[in-house]
């Protein structure tokens, strides 16, 4: 441990002579371990999609959620500790339906994505709470279109247009900057199918462990605005693409796959790998 | 002790129980006015203040000051348009001082009204509120149960209807100063020779942007008590003495008592 | 009173009522608001040029019947509301709107003789029209009547309204049904004040009895 001794990592309201805040900086370590979850924006709406490493071959496949609804119009996907991401869905349900109750009207984005960030930033400041080992990535559509935004433990959040976070994340975003820059309008289909891509492209880091893809879309055009899983046939096309496109030929979702197919590991996770000690 | 005393709340109940009167409140049955005129806004008051068929005070003042630009008239009971006004008018010049600020009349109506309307009519206090501030000249009334309304002239108290009469006969958007003024204190009088709650003096403060206020004390005084024709004092010696007689009125006896102590 | 039926009939002591004739109604273009102008106390009338209709927001109004202390104050908080509102989310719609005027209105029925139409217009929903009742209910509605005199006028609204009508029809036919409303309800009277609300903004306008007596 690099700073015994110095006892700035120990409680969450004290900051380090330098600035720092310990704790948090811990919360985003548990954050960058966890499976790959990415988020990415397109014409009408947003798709979420997670990687979800099968721990037991007595997991029932399919079954396990790891996308959540936090209201009709808004999904949230999240990499690190589960159930910290489940305790903060369960708070941006009370926020969307609190809201609905007052104003009659779904919540917008940018205000639930504010009050995450306030309940998130708020256990950074007290003693008897420790933040959210989690980043979550939260999207949805409202009146004024869809909305991409991540969120971290310290209690930031901004805007994207692509987002990911987990151990997978550096190759994530490198292609998700690919694919917007390249196809800036991308239906919900096509950008399905390019974030089922991401997963496994991200995962080819990660091979020696199985995973299965889940993936929840929100578009005005396929969704009618609603946050849903996305459908099985278009989900078991989209891994059909993923798999093509990134030239395995194995299936990583039924059998674990031993052929390693170890090309040049190229965006290779420095800070992924970082060991807590 | 601190807080509030109950004390008199059983005393009341008594009274109440043993007699069907119960204490009344000092009301102002009164007239009160304010106009609007080319260039500013004023207010009138009668000054006469009541406690049932008793009146209780000939020459009481109900022009309040809530800051030296805003005056506000009181009709209802006289202790709460006075407290009210004063409160107000205390929280107004914080708020004023806070925001570096002349204060302004509406916000002296929202204050009012938002106290009045948590009070839920039990402070009977019926107001016109009137002042000059960076804004304009404004003119507001407020009933006790908190609701507000705006006109170019108003008029409350038992007295307004007489006043009401006089003012919507007369009143014109482009009145001058000195008719505004003749205006109002008709108005009032009309109060004072026809209601019975209303009588005496009338009252006056004026109000226009960039000027202080003018108070006008007893601008009218209509009922001044004519000289008595006769005095009723009577010189010494009016009382003729027919016999004079001086009365010990007690006799006191004195007597000493010797007591013999036993050694 | 037992939560279930609240007490309409009596105002506090001496309180200034709007025994009134109001109404709003939606239009090709947005949604108008009218009202008569009488305000009384007892059998005095106590202002004869009320303004019932009320801002909220730039293009969110209402108009306000029962206790005039109750929906002002009413109408004071929605107007908090809204502009805290509009801080944080942007422009409310006219459903939010209503949707604040219906919790205080609910929650504090046994204390409030308050009985409110909130109008507005946004762009995505154009003109809207929601009626709340004594017991603070909501009804969203083509177009309102409430008060007093709208008693006298259910049948003829009812025979008259139609849907997508031009501003001029509107206001003709809302200008006759207050009309009628202020002829047979002793408590209406004054002049007929509307506001209408369209992507262009709020419009005053004013009738004088002269201008709607003779219809």
């Amino acid at each position: 441990m690099t700073s015994i001794g110095t006892g700035y990592d120990l409680s969450n309201s004290v900051f380090s002579p330098d600035g720092r805040n310990f704790q948090v900086e811990y919360a985003v370590k548990a954050a960058e371990n966890g499976a790959t979850s990415v988020g990415m924006k397109f014409k009408d709406g947003i798709v979420l999609a997670v990687e979800k490493l099968v721990t037991s071959k007595l997991l029932v496949p399919g079954k396990n959620k790891k996308i959540q609804t936090i209201d009709r119009h808004v999904g949230c996907a999240y990499s690190g500790l589960m159930p910290d991401g489940r305790h903060l869905v369960n708070r941006g349900r009370e926020e969307a339906s609190s809201f609905k109750k007052t104003y009659a009207t779904p919540i917008p984005l940018p205000a639930l994505a504010d009050r995450l960030g306030q309940y998130v930033q708020a256990h950074t400041l007290y003693n008897s709470v420790r933040p959210f080992g989690i980043t979550a990535i939260v999207g949805g559509v409202d009146d004024d279109g869809a909305h991409l935004y991540m969120l971290e433990p310290s209690g930031t959040y901004w805007g994207y247009k692509g987002a990911a976070t987990g151990k997978g994340r550096q190759s994530a975003k490198a292609e998700l900057e690919k694919v917007i820059s390249n196809k800036p309008e991308l239906d919900a289909r096509e950008a399905v199918k390019e974030a089922a891509r991401i997963i496994y492209l991200a995962h080819e880091d990660n091979k020696e462990k199985d995973f299965e893809l889940e993936m929840s879309w929100c578009s005005i055009s396929e969704t009618n605005g609603l946050h849903k899983a996305v459908p099985k046939d278009l989900l078991d096309e989209a891994i059909a693409f993923a798999k093509a496109e990134n030239g395995d030929d194995s299936d990583s979702d039924d059998s674990s796959d031993e052929s390693e197919n170890e090309k040049d590991n190229e965006k290779k996770d420095a800070e992924g790998d970082v060991q807590l000690e | 002790m601190a807080g509030l005393s109950f004390d008199n709340y059983q005393r009341n109940q008594f009274l109440a129980e043993r007699s069907k009167t119960v204490p009344q409140a000092t009301s102002t049955g009164t007239t009160i006015v304010g106009v609007k005129y080319d260039g500013g806004v004023l207010i009138a008051a009668d000054t006469r203040s009541t406690q049932g068929p008793i009146v209780a005070n000939k020459n009481c003042a109900k022009l309040h000051r809530i800051s030296p630009k805003i005056w506000c008239a009181g009709a209802g009971t006289a202790a709460d348009t006075e407290e009210v006004t004063k409160l107000i008018g205390s929280n107004l010049e914080l708020h004023s001082m806070y925001a570096s600020r002349e204060p302004r009349v509406v916000s002296a109506l929202q204050m009012l009204k938002q106290h009045l309307f948590k009070y839920q009519g039990h402070i009977g206090a019926y107001l016109i509120v009137a002042g000059a501030d960076p804004t304009g000249t404004h003119l507001f009334s407020i009933h006790a149960h908190g609701s507000t309304d705006v006109g170019f002239y108003q008029s409350l108290g038992s007295g307004s209807l007489a006043a009401m009469a006089v003012l919507e006969a007369n009143w014109r958007p482009d009145l001058k100063k000195e008719e505004a003024m003749q205006l109002a204190s008709d108005a009032i009088e009309a109060g004072i020779w026809n209601d019975l709650g209303s009588g005496s003096n009338v009252d006056l403060c004026i109000m226009e942007t960039g000027k202080d206020a003018e108070y006008l004390r007893n601008y009218r005084t209509p009922n001044v008590r004519e000289a008595k024709q006769r005095s009723y004092k009577f010189p010494r010696g009016t009382t003729a003495v027919l016999s004079e007689r001086v009365l010990d009125i007690c006799q006191v006896e004195e007597e000493t008592v010797d007591i013999e102590l036993e050694a | 009173m037992n939560g279930i039926q609240v007490d309409i009939n009596h105002l506090k002591k001496g309180e200034v009522s709007l025994g009134t004739s109001i109404m709003a109604v939606t239009f090709r273009d947005g949604v108008i608001l009218g009202a008569d102008s009488r305000t009384t106390t007892g059998a005095y009338i106590a202002n004869r040029v009320t303004d019932k209709l009320t801002r909220v927001h730039e293009k969110v109004w209402c108009c306000r019947s029962g206790s005039a202390a109750d929906t002002q104050a009413v109408a004071d908080i929605v107007q908090h509301y809204l502009e805290l509102y509009t801080a944080q989310f942007g422009e409310p719609s006219t459903k939010t709107a209503a949707s604040i005027f219906k919790t205080l209105c609910y929650e504090n029925k046994d204390n409030l003789t308050a009985g409110i139409i909130v109008a507005g217009y946004d762009e995505k929903n154009k003109g809207e029209v929601y009626s709340i009742p004594l017991g603070g209910s909501v009804h969203k509605q083509k177009y309102a009547i409430a008060g007093s005199g709208s008693t006298f006028i259910y049948g003829y609204c009812d025979k008259n309204y139609k849907e997508n009508m031009s501003k001029d029809e509107t206001v003709s036919f809302m200008k006759n049904s207050l009309s009628q409303a202020i002829k047979w309800d002793g408590s209406s009277g004054g002049v007929i004040r509307m506001v209408v609300l369209t992507k262009d903004g709020a419009e005053r306008l004013i009738f004088y009895p002269e201008d709607y007596e003779n219809l």
